[in-house]
């Protein structure tokens, strides 16, 4: 149990909503293991059952089966809160107190010291740029001040493990970078991020592994690097195109593509010499060789309709 | 305990944002606007009736302000998923809770010494007659609202807001009246079994607030014995402390 930052295992939840108690089943048996140290990231689409599971690990919300541990402690621990910090999708906060004031009271919360605090905040409203609207009420604030108030108050107690659910929603193309970035270097300091999200060029781009879920369900996961390349399959890219080239290479290929003077072909792994000869014959430059990769938005658009239908 | 503080300061600070200390204004607008209906019976009576009044109208300010600051305490950070951002810190559910009380009882007892005050100063400035004694009756209605708080908070866990108003308006009744028609089926010979068990039940499981109703002690008689306030202060916590276990013990499960 205490080898993984985040474990769940088996874990079920259904809601009963309304007079007539109507059940709702949110969660059917999900498991995920997340090691220490990187960037993990939850998929599925609406519905599927992330932020349930989110609130699961936050013991906002109970699992009607199953067992898990967040930082070595059991599921509703509340003593692994302390080295925890946790961002809700579309944060809301008192908006009768100042970016100053919350985090004054957060901080109180982790027992920090008001120096602790002071110190701390202000590095925080720095890093989300809040610096000079700290005085301002939250209630003030836009959707996007809201969401990067959040990512600093999330990271008030310098935790070891972020809990994110969208930490990119409502940024510009600019603030959605600036977070990016800022994940990134909290990897790099040996922090453990899990993040939910919609936005798969994100997650491709940042996550270490991720797991999608879909209907409550696992549907697949791993490690990005594993679950991207395709099996058997090496991408040659070329430079130079001609249709002569698409003759010669179209039958050596699974695919071929031309288009601004670059050829790029996928071909299986062990055809992958004769296809460098071809191309040599050709005169064409080489560019790269290496294990072809699908998107993440490829994989999850596959393995979701799979369980979909 | 730091954790149940710093959730009571957000209470009394939200209060505040929220103008609901500006009663006080209401209350001393209406004790002034009553005070020329007084009739013009001797110096003493017209004090005594002075405080029975005021203190009256401090029980219904008391109880209203109750209901108003307990109702949407919970179910306002739930709607509003503020309380993620809370339960997410370590912080418990009943610090949580124990918080929000705290603050609304801290919300109280600025409003009602301030009310107190205001009717301290005006018997005074109309009948030169200086009356600490209406303290004592200011207490016994801080006494009654924390009850009334603790049922409206403890029912708020798991009701909504409408159910949750009309549940304490009609607490609130039965509390004042449930005295003498209860009391009066359990000594009465004719009552059944049934009755008489139900009857014994709610008597003794719904508090009698009118316990806390001094008016007449502390306008006509010059108060009550000190160890009398001790008394309903410790039937006051009891019945406080049963309805915040249970709101605790619904909200302590409670998916949010």
């Amino acid at each position: 149990m205490g080898d993984f930052v985040v474990s769940l295992n088996n874990i079920k939840k259904v809601y009963r909503l309304g007079f007539s108690r109507r059940r709702v089943e949110a969660i059917h048996g999900i498991s995920l293991e997340i090691e220490s140290g990187g960037i993990f990231g939850l998929l599925g689409p609406n519905g599927a059952g992330k932020t349930t599971a989110l609130k699961i690990l936050l013991g906002i919300v109970f699992p009607d089966e199953g067992t898990g541990s967040v930082l070595g402690r059991p599921l509703g621990d509340r003593s692994a809160h302390h080295r925890l910090g946790f961002l809700p999708e579309q944060p809301y906060f008192y908006g009768f107190l100042t970016a100053e004031k919350a985090l004054n009271l957060y901080g109180k919360f982790f027992g920090m010291d008001h120096d602790a605090i002071k110190s701390r905040s202000s590095a925080l409203l720095d890093v989300a740029g809040l610096r000079h609207d700290s005085h301002l009420t939250l209630g003030k604030y836009s959707k996007g001040m809201l969401q990067r108030f959040g990512i600093a108050q999330a990271l008030l107690n310098d935790p070891e493990l972020v809990i994110m659910d969208e930490p990119s929603s409502g940024l510009d193309p600019l603030g959605q970078k600036e977070v990016r970035d800022m994940l990134l270097r909290l990897r790099d300091e040996g922090n453990t991020i899990f993040l939910s999200s919609h936005q798969l060029s994100e997650v491709e781009s940042i996550c270490d592994s991720v797991c999608i879920i879909n209907k409550g369900r696992n549907v697949t996961g791993g490690p990005l690097s594993l679950l991207l390349a395709v099996e058997g399959v090496h991408r040659i890219t070329l430079e130079g195109e001609s249709p002569e080239a698409l003759g010669r290479l179209e039958p050596l290929s699974v695919r071929v593509e031309q288009a601004e003077g670059i050829t790029v072909l996928d071909v299986e792994s062990a055809g992958v010499y004769r296809a460098l000869d071809a191309a040599r014959e050709l005169g064409m430059g080489l560019v790269s060789v290496e294990p072809h990769r699908r998107s993440l938005e490829d994989l999850f658009l596959e393995t979701t309709k799979e369980t979909s239908d | 305990m730091r954790n149940v503080w710093t959730l009571a300061m957000t209470v009394v600070r939200d209060t505040a944002r929220k103008k609901i200390f500006y009663v006080v204004l209401l209350f001393g607008l209406a004790v002034v606007s009553i005070s020329p209906l007084i009739p013009t019976f001797e110096l003493g009576s017209q004090a005594r009736f002075l405080r029975d009044i005021s203190l009256s109208l401090t029980s219904l300010f008391g109880v209203v302000l109750a209901i108003i600051l307990s109702i949407n305490q919970v179910p306002g950070d739930v709607g509003k998923r503020t309380i993620y951002n809370i339960l997410s810190k370590p912080v418990s559910r009943l610090q949580y809770l124990a918080g929000k009380y705290l603050g609304i009882l801290i919300t109280l007892a600025i409003i009602l010494l301030v009310m107190g005050l205001e009717i301290l100063i005006l018997i005074y400035a109309r009948l030169q007659v200086f009356s600490p004694v209406i303290f004592q009756g200011v207490f016994a209605v801080f006494l009654e609202s924390a009850i009334i708080a603790a049922f409206c908070l403890g029912l708020s866990t798991f009701a909504t807001v409408p159910v949750n108003a009309f549940a304490t308006i009609i607490f609130y009744f039965i509390c004042h009246v449930k005295t003498g028609f209860l009391h009066g089926k359990l000594i009465d010979e004719a009552s059944g079994g049934l009755v008489k068990i139900v009857s014994w039940v709610f008597y003794y499981i719904i508090p009698n607030l009118e316990n806390f109703n001094l008016s007449e002690q502390v306008g006509y008689a010059g108060g009550v014995p000190w160890p009398f306030l001790a008394r309903i202060s410790g039937y006051a916590f009891l019945f406080v402390a049963l309805f915040l276990v249970v709101g605790y013990l619904v909200f302590r499960v409670k998916d949010l």
